[in-house]
């Protein structure tokens, strides 16, 4: 069945890469993660998150140590042969040494984390106005449906929802070292676009569209996933990203805007669900 | 604290079958009811476990012994049938086995017992909590029966998913009507344990003198009193939607012009559900809070801090729920708030832990089945809170949401803690509760099989989820990037399959006690609680005659005086010092404050 699976992958995007006429770009597939922890980081901001979770890794291997340590030790040490303490531990002092460690624990973990989370979303994960102020800022729109992503570039016109809108099927071309700009909405259920090597994920929900940006720093091709429970085949609701360098992405854009007014149909409704871009900073 | 003695109570024991076993309105046979019932389907949600584990070891591969029950597809999980495995897996064990278990069957057992009530306030809406609970449990299990099968939309059942948009057989809207009625049945049980606890407590058994189960399980019924008819609002309107054609959770959604709204339904989900996990783990804090002092001999340390951090968690509960929402495109300043919350909630907890560990420093601890899952419960509760902390920060939320993380971290604090605290439990008061007595080398065995493969499962999946794989896939490894997981999965099921298998020790041992145990004493743990001072084992109908008059908190162990004057270190909370009796080591007076 893989096989089959696979032949049918290369026979589509052999079909695909002949339609483009782009034999430059080379459709590598995903490469395999090693090892167990955290997959490739490929974006820019993902070291911030692994940073905070490296941090909050090494507080709790702490917290754990010192907790297993505790209950190992009082439940070897003090067992039945050693006679039990008359201490109903609501002395002041025993009050102030609870409160006080509580206190202690919660300044410096959740303290560590609170301020870093915060800093890191106001300077760059939820920080859109930033993206979208910038000139080098790629906009994308996002269809989610039973089971796939469809995408829609603006062209070369940088409008959405007109003839030279390119549209994509489980494949996202964006280029490297540009800030990635996605607004997302689903046409059935709520699906949610998962980015594992770019440390982020966003909802897809019907009714309402939602934003998330991104930026990879290397070329390359990536797993898409869908995090949320769509369906029978929410398992199978995955897309390839491919980061291009500037000029391939350049490229190919225009090469596939241009394929594509050649091929509109104003008839077509089903391809015309792209919306007018919300630029809401 | 007048003691509302109660009409119905010490006379009248009913004689018919009928009356005494079945239609019973005595708390301690209701009690009994609701263990059963949670015990089996605790056993139906398990296998429905081991089914999610079979296929993420051995995807596609027929499923052995349990594939009988997929005939149809030659024994193999279809990706449909695996949809309402892990959805009724998830239902099945949250509201028809650890509620019913921890809140149907302690919940019953102890409060009158251990506040010195004859029964509850109200036994025949009792009777009736648990024979609507059972409407429940038929309409679960007959939306297994029916055409395109049982629910498939995840315990959550967001809509538009979970409407006919998305998931269109009769099961869905059965499992939706179950959930309904099982909110009923958990209203009028908590309505009548916050009565009970306020009434119908002994003279002198003032608040804080109540056991800490009973300050657990009493928290988890205002919280059900307050957020169960939450989910029952959500339930109704999720039914009208599928029944009716209405569109209240629909929007926009496969050719249907709904003005409605998607993420209204997960504020009411996650608004319940958020204290829905508290509800789960309160009261398993009430026993171990409660057991870790018994038996370590020892007053439980800083009981006012107990109790007050119980409470603080109690009321903090209803106001981080946001955090099961952070990717729902929510505006970032209310997920700050909520993020705000969720990092608060852990200094109550902070102060709970260290009180279990400074109980146990220092104390004379006996390590009999009930401490040992106690213990178990501790360390798993500590692994949960600490893999939470990810989870309420939104910068690593972004990346775990919705992965295999939050899958371990939820079963490490609710499931396991949830699960070790409930055998913490029967173990604790099987005797008081059938007169009889396990067999404590097997109790032993079991706990050690359950604590390490139970810790071993979980912490896999927490594995799993950061190495990136979401939660729900039929077949994770259709993902590239998921592909090297193969081997981590595989073991992490043959562990959930030890697990299980340990489980059978449980069964023989609790099958056989309940039938053929040794006759229990009145107080085999030696402590001092009413339930085990002041009434047989197993208790009479109505409970106690005349009603005891209490004297001192419930864990007065390693007195001094007591040991002076009785020679052993503990003494009953009703129990008078002899040399002492005319001014007692506590009068009702003065800790009554």
């Amino acid at each position: 069945m893989r096989t089959l699976e696979r032949v049918d992958r290369w026979v589509c995007l052999a079909v695909r890469g002949g339609l483009l006429l782009l034999p430059a770009i080379s459709r590598a597939a995903v490469e395999p993660e090693s090892g167990l922890g955290l997959p490739r980081d490929v974006s820019k901001n993902g070291h911030l998150v692994d940073w905070l979770m490296n941090i909050t890794n090494v507080f709790n291997i702490i917290l754990f140590i010192i907790m297993c340590v505790w209950m190992g030790y009082a439940c070897l040490r003090y067992n039945r042969h050693h006679e039990a303490e008359y201490d109903h531990g609501s002395a002041r002092r025993s009050v102030i040494i609870a409160l006080a460690l509580s206190a202690f624990i919660f300044a410096v973990v959740d303290g560590t984390l609170f301020v870093n989370a915060i800093s890191d979303l106001d300077s760059e994960v939820w920080n859109y106005e930033k993206v979208a102020r910038d000139p080098r800022t790629v906009r994308l729109e996002i269809n989610a449906h039973q089971w796939s992503w469809d995408t829609r570039y603006a062209g070369t016109d940088k409008k959405f929802n007109n003839e030279d809108d390119v549209l994509t099927w489980n494949d996202i071309k964006v280029p490297v070292n540009t800030p990635i700009y996605v607004q997302l909405t689903s046409t059935d259920v709520i699906h949610s676009f998962y980015l594992p090597n770019f440390r982020t994920k966003m909802d897809a929900v019907p009714g309402q569209v939602n934003r998330m940006w991104f930026e990879a720093k290397q070329t390359g091709d990536f797993d898409i996933g869908c995090a949320q429970h769509c369906g029978t085949h929410h398992y199978k609701m995955k897309a390839q990203l491919t980061v291009l360098s500037p000029e391939d992405y350049r490229a190919w854009l225009a090469e596939a805007s241009a394929n594509a007014k050649r091929a509109y149909d104003p008839e077509d409704k089903v391809a015309h669900w792209g919306w007018e871009w919300k630029e809401f900073y | 604290m007048e003691a509302a003695s109660h009409a119905a109570g010490a006379h009248g024991e009913p004689t018919s079958f009928i009356r005494r076993y079945l239609f019973s309105t005595d708390h301690k046979v209701i009690a009994k009811q609701f263990l059963w019932a949670g015990l089996v389907f605790l056993a139906v949600g398990g296998t429905l476990a081991m089914m999610i584990r079979w296929q993420w070891a051995f995807p596609g591969r027929p499923v052995p012994v349990l594939g009988a029950l997929l005939h149809r597809s030659g024994g193999v999980i279809t990706p449909a049938t695996y949809q309402s495995i892990f959805t009724m897996h998830g239902l099945i064990m949250i509201f028809f086995a650890i509620t019913p278990v921890m809140i149907g069957c302690f919940g019953n057992f102890t409060i009158p017992l251990m506040i010195g009530a004859q029964d509850m306030a109200f036994p025949k809406l009792n009777m009736l909590s648990f024979w609507t609970f059972v409407i429940s449990l038929v309409l679960i299990t007959a939306s297994f029966f029916v055409q395109l099968g049982t629910a498939a939309a995840g315990w959550t059942t967001y809509p538009p998913l979970s409407t006919t948009v998305g998931t269109p057989g009769a099961g869905q809207t059965l499992v939706v009507l179950a959930i309904f009625v099982t909110g009923a049945a958990t209203i009028m049980g908590a309505i009548n344990y916050v009565t009970t606890v306020i009434r119908l407590r002994a003279p002198g058994m003032t608040y804080m003198r109540m056991p800490l189960t009973v300050w657990g399980l009493w928290l988890t019924a205002i919280l059900n009193v307050l957020f169960v008819p939450v989910l029952g609002a959500a339930a109704l309107l999720l039914t009208l939607d599928r029944a009716f054609g209405t569109q209240f959770f629909i929007a926009g959604a496969a050719g249907v012009k709904g003005g409605g709204d998607p993420i209204l339904f997960q504020h009411l989900f996650w608004i319940f559900g958020h204290p829905e996990v508290y509800i789960l783990i309160l009261p398993a804090w009430g026993f171990i809070s409660d057991i870790i002092p018994f038996f370590a001999r020892k007053p439980a340390y800083w009981y006012r801090g107990q109790v007050l951090a119980m409470c603080a968690v109690t009321v903090l509960s209803a106001v981080v729920y946001g955090h099961h929402m952070f990717l729902t495109g929510m505006n970032p300043l209310l997920g700050k708030g909520f993020m705000t919350l969720t990092l608060i909630i852990s200094v109550p907890a902070e102060i709970l832990f260290l009180n279990w560990l400074h109980t146990l420093w220092k104390g004379s601890n006996r390590f009999s089945s009930p401490m040992l899952f106690a213990l178990g419960t501790v360390f798993v509760f500590g692994l949960g809170g600490l893999t939470g902390l990810y989870l309420g920060t939104i910068a690593t939320d972004l990346y775990l949401h919705d992965t295999m993380w939050v899958v371990g971290h939820f079963h490490l604090t609710m499931a396991a803690a949830a699960f070790l605290g409930s055998f913490a439990a029967i173990y604790f008061w099987f005797p008081k509760m059938f007169g009889r007595t396990m067999n404590e080398p097997l109790a032993k065995a079991h706990f050690w099989i359950s604590v390490v493969f139970i810790n071993l499962v979980f912490c896999g999946q927490l594995v799993a989820g950061f190495s990136g794989q979401q939660r729900r896939l039929y077949d994770p490894y259709q993902y590239t990037f998921l592909q090297h997981l193969l081997p981590l999965n595989r073991w992490t099921s043959y562990f959930a399959f030890a697990l299980a298998a340990g489980q059978l020790l449980f069964v023989y041992n609790f099958l056989r006690s309940v039938f053929a145990g040794a006759k229990a004493e009145q107080n085999p743990w030696e402590i001092g609680t009413l339930e085990w001072t002041m009434a047989p084992s197993p208790p009479p109908h109505g409970n106690y005659w005349p009603i005891p008059t209490v004297l001192r908190g419930p864990h007065e162990f390693a007195n001094p005086e007591v040991k002076k004057a009785l020679g052993r270190d503990w003494i009953g909370q009703a129990e008078e010092l002899p040399s002492t009796a005319a001014s007692p080591a506590r009068t009702p007076a003065a800790s009554g404050k």
